[in-house]
């Protein structure tokens, strides 16, 4: 495990997959987006391949080691899916592509059909088809899932494989995967609401499969099941609202929804009251899947059970899915371009959403130790920001100010980028740091019982002063985290800022019910800087708290790689993609990146002035607040209590060596009192919201349950067990003619003809 | 060029079926070819004649009449895929988009059948018949070395016979042509059927289809007779105006039709005369069986449409034949699928499962009599009776082609036969458990399509048939069109299907089999079966579903314009 030699020969096969993009892009005139089935075909065609091989082979050592146990061919069709992708997006960015006039690209129709409608008559002949929709917010989403699925993909060949108790069964995983993948990008890629559900049906059994993937273990079981349970009440709700929004438009393809979505189906124009519950219901169904408050509660038990890669797909992808079906409801409430007008109330409940997840969210995660546990609801936290973000943006398009409302949903879809890499990052770096101490404990502790249970390898409490031992993966985290608190000039701190600033503005525009969400994520903002600077303090700097620490190596080289393109990007991608205009591209205000006509130095200097200078003097209190809560007082609080110096003779590198020593600049402090206090007892039971739906589970849904148990036993099965037996004794009835005698055959086709002259003569007379 | 009974152009349009025509004879000569030689008498002139002698080692190959009749109706289906020009041959026969497609229905379906017989019949020599005395153990041994080895040739050629024949009704307009082309279709198909003579099963189910369909095409035959009676033309053109002209029904007429729908009746497998039907499937061995299920059953269709469509079927109001062939859809789809329930033998499932799905398809020809049908769903659900024949030789033949397989090391006329077959082939079974799936008509797959489009003709024909004004739904069902029904038994019906096709796929993937050794190595058939199951998938949804759908659209179209 630990000495790893280069494996870098196992990447060969992946040549071949790698050479068939750039050949179709070098083609005369072939164009990237007719080639966008690649995306979702090539997974589709390794899911079964994988599947099968495992199946099979599953024993084979050139499987195992050469092939990785199917994580080659994985990441073969990722590849494919990946360089499609980037091929795509490149296109657009410079321009070849025209975003304005992109939209369908129907390649597939399975199925027209006629409708019967109410009156009983037959409307217009409807096609049940699959194409593809690009714009600035699919391109964004779809390079985030395929680069970061193909990086998690990369990572699980190293972690999956090195882990000894999953035998023999990780093509399963792979396979999962490659599934999940698929799910996600045919739901990015989807051109109508119904493939779009389809696909993310497909992503939610594949998130059941992934968490339940040490299905012997309950607590993995009971984590998947909850994960698919709660997501499946949103699903619901989903699925009404698109039956709400058929029902308004007669159409669940984009171009026809989007083409004008103030009038519906035969030319009524659309009343905003039944329109704002289709979009309630699709929002409670993006409120599930993103785990935000009250459907939350699936997130954090789902990084419980199995493996940091799923836990990476779920926080760093999956979960980006509601956000994106919510960016995607912008153009019904843009009464600049045909929205319906009336609906700025649904802008208001997302932000409040958001703020109160956000909120919520960040105080747990203060008192957690499980170092997957404080990512799975910082990762809340973030998205409830992001929801905030969106809501401000359904807001102000709703009321007219759509300038507001495009830099606000650019800001917003463009804290998803930062947050998808930074929080992959991470994930990826905590991930490594759990193998290695856990690998270091069972070095340590040789020969004795494997299934150690006081150990937790995922208990920061056992870690401290990793930052010597692992400087690639102390790195990583140390810019991730900045990245996710919003530290100045870093990562997330572009988008962040916006998000605040704009969901203010809100405020000061007069929307007095916009201060609740305003205040919840100016406080969050600090609280997030608290509890990033808390984890990573705990787990690399100070004291070692535990003997295991001395033993820990760095990763191997398959969980490097990922680690380090994230590292960079998240380091300066922010400020680049900024300069470069990335929010405006987001919003669609332009169509692709540029300098716009300013010089690079003119362009960072009014990105800089525009970041921490803007006009507004409210607003400049407003930024300069955020940076203050965040940058100083919540990592300086963190560093008097969890920061310190390293064990004697230990040395940091150059990138994190500052932090540690300057975490030991700011003294201690006790804060027992406080960690015995009932307040923190509440939040690490998570505020109590599982004991709550326990409680209202066990006495509304279980007698019910129960209830339907027992019809479903006595009445329904005995229905269908009637059914059955009737049939089969029909069946034995019936095959007593088939005699075996011709002769009876042709005795029973005489009657048979004479039944035909019967009811000839009978039916013509 | 007069000599010739045909022109070139004439020729150019029936090409595939000239190529089984030479075919035939080339396979009746390949095997027998020799070093004979002939001396001209008077001198020491030896020319060599070929017929006859020591055969050469190339000819004596037992697997080569397999080869050549493989590779007969590859080319008549590559003939009949490119061809693009229609016409008349002769005054018997016309080449249109209508039959051409179902000239490549039987010889798709002959294609499967000569890949599943090359590993069947394992070529071996020196076979002896069992005597008397022989010990039981040993008769059973020697039956099954000849029936691997025995009359190669002779399968071949009938094979080509059927193709011929089958290929031929499909493109004729006169009823006598029609006719003799299927007597040549079945009398080879009752040969196949009873092929291995020297089993029990084989004979007594050869002898009983034997019987019953000869009874059958008499009954047929007499219908004939009595329509020439009644309008001393035979041509379908001449029926068709004759029976336009006359205002009421006349009796003879009336009677003749209705027994040449006991003659069709038992080609395509409708109750009451479907009964020889599964013991013909279980005597026969599987490519025969799969035969039957997919090209005969389409023949028998052709057949009816010919004689219920084209001749018969007024151009308003309801034929008179309505209620009559909707009961007997209703009645076959039903009594196939009930019968299938407890039948433990594979074969005689999938013969009961074709038993209902002739219903289905009656149950879209009644839909069409019911004369309310505009243009449009009248060509909707002809496309729906022409795909659903076409997607059956996907996923029919497939799944005869798995018992096939089976068959090569054994016997595959039990259910346990098929135990555990996911345990000891997972790809096999992986298909067959795709073939069931179709064929109860889940989605995505081509079954699916096929009965989706079906319905929706139905339902698109009986739509706007109910009250608009009532309150219930019971009143609406109440006041909906009979043809309504047909709709909702095959729904009902597809329910009722899925019970023993699942159960299939249950013992496949559930059962513990008797022994895990992987099967033998027939690697065509392998083939075969995974290009069945990829077919099936992506011909029920998928670029080429369009394009068939296309195909079988500009079928309906000549079809109707006829």
């Amino acid at each position: 495990m630990g000495e790893t030699k280069n494996e870098y020969r196992l990447l060969l096969p992946l040549l071949p997959f790698l050479v068939i993009v750039p050949y179709l892009a070098l083609q005369t005139d072939s164009h990237s987006t007719d080639f966008a089935w690649l995306i979702v075909v090539a997974p589709f065609i390794m899911f079964p391949i994988i599947l099968i091989i495992g199946q099979v082979f599953n024993k084979n050592e050139t499987w195992k080691n050469t092939w990785k146990e199917g994580g080659i061919l994985g990441l073969a069709a990722l590849s494919v899916s990946l360089s499609t992708t980037i091929w795509i997006v490149y296109d657009y960015l410079i321009g070849h592509a025209d975003i304005t006039n992109s939209g369908v690209d129907s390649w597939l129709e399975w199925i027209s059909f006629d409708v019967l409608q109410s009156d009983y008559t037959i409307a217009q002949n409807r096609i049940l088809g699959v194409g593809v929709w690009i714009d600035s917010l699919t391109l964004m989403l779809l390079f985030v899932a395929t680069f970061l699925c193909f990086l998690i993909c990369w990572f699980a060949i190293g972690y999956m494989t090195t882990d000894p108790i999953n035998e023999d069964s990780n093509h399963r995983f792979f396979a999962e995967f490659v599934l999940f993948s698929l799910g996600m990008f045919g739901m990015v890629l989807a051109d109508n609401f119904l493939w779009l559900f389809i696909f993310w049906e497909v992503m939610g059994l594949c998130s059941y499969l992934l968490i339940g993937f040490y299905y012997w273990k309950d607590s993995a079981a009971a984590a998947a099941k909850k994960a698919f349970l709660t997501t499946r009440v949103g699903d619901v709700f989903l699925m009404i609202g698109l039956l709400i929004l058929y029902d308004i438009y007669g159409s669940l393809d984009f171009a026809v929804v989007f083409d004008d979505p103030s009038t519906g189906i035969g030319g009524v124009a659309v009343e905003s009251g039944e329109l704002f519950w289709a979009l309630m219901m699709l929002f409670i169904g993006a409120v599930g899947k993103s785990a935000q408050f009250p459907l939350h509660v699936w997130l954090p038990d789902a990084m419980e059970g199995p493996t940091p890669v799923s836990a990476l797909i779920h926080a760093a992808t999956m979960v980006n899915a509601g956000l994106y079906l919510v960016a995607r409801l912008m153009p019904f409430v843009d009464i600049h371009h045909n929205g319906v007008s009336g609906l700025e109330d649904f802008g208001l409940i997302v932000a409040w959403i958001g703020g109160i997840t956000a909120f919520m969210a960040a105080s747990i995660a203060f008192v957690q130790n499980d170092i997957k546990k404080v990512l799975a609801y910082s990762t809340m936290s973030q998205l409830a920001y992001i929801f905030t973000g969106l809501g401000s943006a359904l807001y102000f398009l709703n009321t007219g100010d759509h300038h507001a409302g495009y830099f606000v949903l650019g800001a917003s879809l463009f804290h998803l980028f930062n947050h998808a890499m930074a929080k992959g990052m991470l994930f990826m770096a905590s991930g490594s740091v759990i193998h290695e101490v856990h690998h270091a404990h069972d070095h340590l502790h040789h020969g004795s019982d494997h299934s150690d249970h006081d150990f937790d390898p995922q208990d920061m409490r056992n870690m401290g002063g990793i930052a010597s031992k692992m400087p690639v993966t102390s790195t990583a985290m140390m810019f991730g985290s900045m990245s996710i608190i919003g530290i100045p000039l870093i990562g997330g701190f572009w988008s962040k800022e916006g998000i605040i600033a704009e969901t203010w503005l809100a405020y000061f525009h007069g929307e007095t019910m916009m201060l609740g969400p305003a205040i919840l994520i100016l406080a969050t903002a600090g609280m997030t800087g608290f509890y990033m600077s808390r984890m990573w303090f705990m787990t690399f700097a100070g004291q070692p708290k535990s003997d295991v620490v001395d033993h820990i190596h760095e990763a191997t080289p398959w969980i490097k790689e990922p680690l380090l393109i994230l590292t960079f990007i998240t380091a300066i991608g922010g400020f680049a993609l900024a300069t470069l205009g990335i929010i405006d591209f987001l919003s669609n205000e332009s169509h692709h990146l540029s300098l716009h006509g300013h010089s690079l130095q003119e362009q960072i200097l009014h990105e800089l002035e525009h970041a921490f200078l803007p006009e507004d003097n409210k607003l400049r209190m407003v930024g300069w607040t955020t940076i203050l809560l965040s940058f100083v007082i919540g990592p300086i609080m963190a560093a008097r209590i969890h920061g310190g110096k390293l064990k004697e003779g230990q040395k940091a590198n150059i990138f994190v060596g500052w932090l540690v020593n300057l975490s030991d600049k700011f003294g201690t402090q006790d804060v027992t009192w406080l960690a015995e206090s009932q307040l923190a007892e509440a939040l690490d039971k998570r505020l109590y919201f599982d004991d709550l739906y326990e409680g209202i589970i066990a006495r509304t849904v279980i007698p019910f349950a129960e209830l339907s148990a027992w019809f479903d036993k006595n009445i329904i099965d005995g229905i269908i067990k009637q059914i059955e037996s009737n049939s089969v004794l029909g069946s034995v009835q019936i095959r007593k003619v088939t005699t075996g005698n011709a002769r009876d055959y042709i005795l029973m086709a005489t009657v048979g003809a004479l039944c035909i002259f019967a009811l000839l003569v009978g039916v013509n007379n | 060029m007069s000599y010739l009974p045909l022109d070139t152009a004439e020729a150019e349009l029936i090409i595939p079926e000239l190529i089984m025509l030479v075919g035939l004879i080339a396979i009746i000569l390949i095997p027998n070819f020799g070093d004979a030689t002939f001396r001209i008498p008077l001198s020491r002139i030896k020319v060599p004649i070929l017929i006859g002698g020591n055969r050469f080692k190339l000819t004596s190959n037992p697997k080569l009449p397999n080869q050549v009749s493989l590779l007969i109706f590859s080319a008549a289906f590559f003939f009949g895929l490119i061809q693009t020009s229609y016409g008349n041959v002769g005054d018997t026969l016309e080449v249109t988009a209508f039959s051409r497609i179902f000239t490549l229905i039987f010889t798709a379906a002959l294609i499967l059948a000569t890949i599943a017989t090359t590993h069947r019949i394992p070529a071996r020599t020196n076979l002896k018949v069992p005597t008397d005395n022989d010990s039981e153990t040993i008769t059973t041994k020697k039956i099954d070395a000849l029936i691997d080895n025995r009359r190669q040739v002779d399968f071949h050629i009938i094979l080509i016979m059927v193709g011929l024949g089958m290929s031929l009704m499909s493109m004729a307009t006169h009823l006598f042509m029609l006719f003799v082309c299927i007597e040549l279709a079945s009398l080879s198909s009752y040969i196949l059927v009873a092929f291995h003579k020297e089993t029990k099963v084989g004979g007594e189910a050869g002898m009983k289809y034997f019987i019953v369909g000869s009874v059958a095409s008499a009954v047929g035959i007499y219908g004939m007779s009595l329509l020439y009676l009644w309008s001393g033309d035979l041509s379908l053109d001449a029926l068709s105006s004759k029976w336009m002209e006359s205002e009421t029904i006349d009796p003879i007429a009336g009677i003749a039709v209705g027994l040449m729908l006991v003659a069709f009746g038992f080609k395509v497998g409708a109750a009451p005369f479907h009964l020889a039907a599964p013991d013909a499937y279980s005597g026969a061995s599987s490519p025969v069986a799969g035969l039957l299920a997919t090209a005969s059953k389409a023949m028998g269709f052709v057949a009816l449409m010919r004689i219920l469509i084209t001749v018969t079927m007024p151009d308003s109001g309801e034929a008179f034949w309505f209620s009559t062939i909707a009961i007997i859809s209703i009645v076959t789809m039903t009594w196939g699928n009930l019968a299938a329930l407890t039948s433990t033998n594979p074969k005689r499932i999938l013969a009961y499962s074709s038993v209902a799905h002739a219903g289905y398809m009656l149950a879209g020809l009644a839909a069409i009599g019911s004369g309310l049908a505009s243009e449009e769903a009248m060509k909707l659900v002809l496309t729906a009776i022409i795909f659903h024949l076409v997607v059956l030789v996907v996923f029919k033949f497939g799944a005869f082609l798995v018992l096939s397989l089976l068959e090569t090391e054994g016997r595959s006329h039990q259910l346990e036969d098929l135990h555990g077959l996911a345990r000891r082939e997972p790809l096999i079974a992986g298909s067959m458990f795709l073939f069931m799936l179709s064929l109860a008509g889940v989605p995505p797959l081509s079954g699916f399509l096929s009965k989706f489009l079906m319905i929706n003709g139905i339902v698109n024909i009986s739509a706007g048939t109910g009250a608009s004004d009532v309150s219930s739904v019971m009143d609406w069902l109440i006041s909906v069109e009979p043809v309504f029904w047909l709709a909702f038994a095959i729904v009902l019906n597809s329910a009722l299907s899925m019970f023993y096709y699942l159960r299939i796929g249950l013992v496949m993937f559930f059962e513990e089999p008797e022994n895990t050794k992987p099967m033998k190595d027939a690697f065509s058939l392998r083939i075969a079966i995974v290009l069945c199951a990829l077919l099936t998938v992506i011909i029920g949804i998928g670029p080429l579903s369009d394009s068939l759908l296309q195909m079988v659209n500009d079928a309906v179209d000549s079809f109707i314009s006829n």
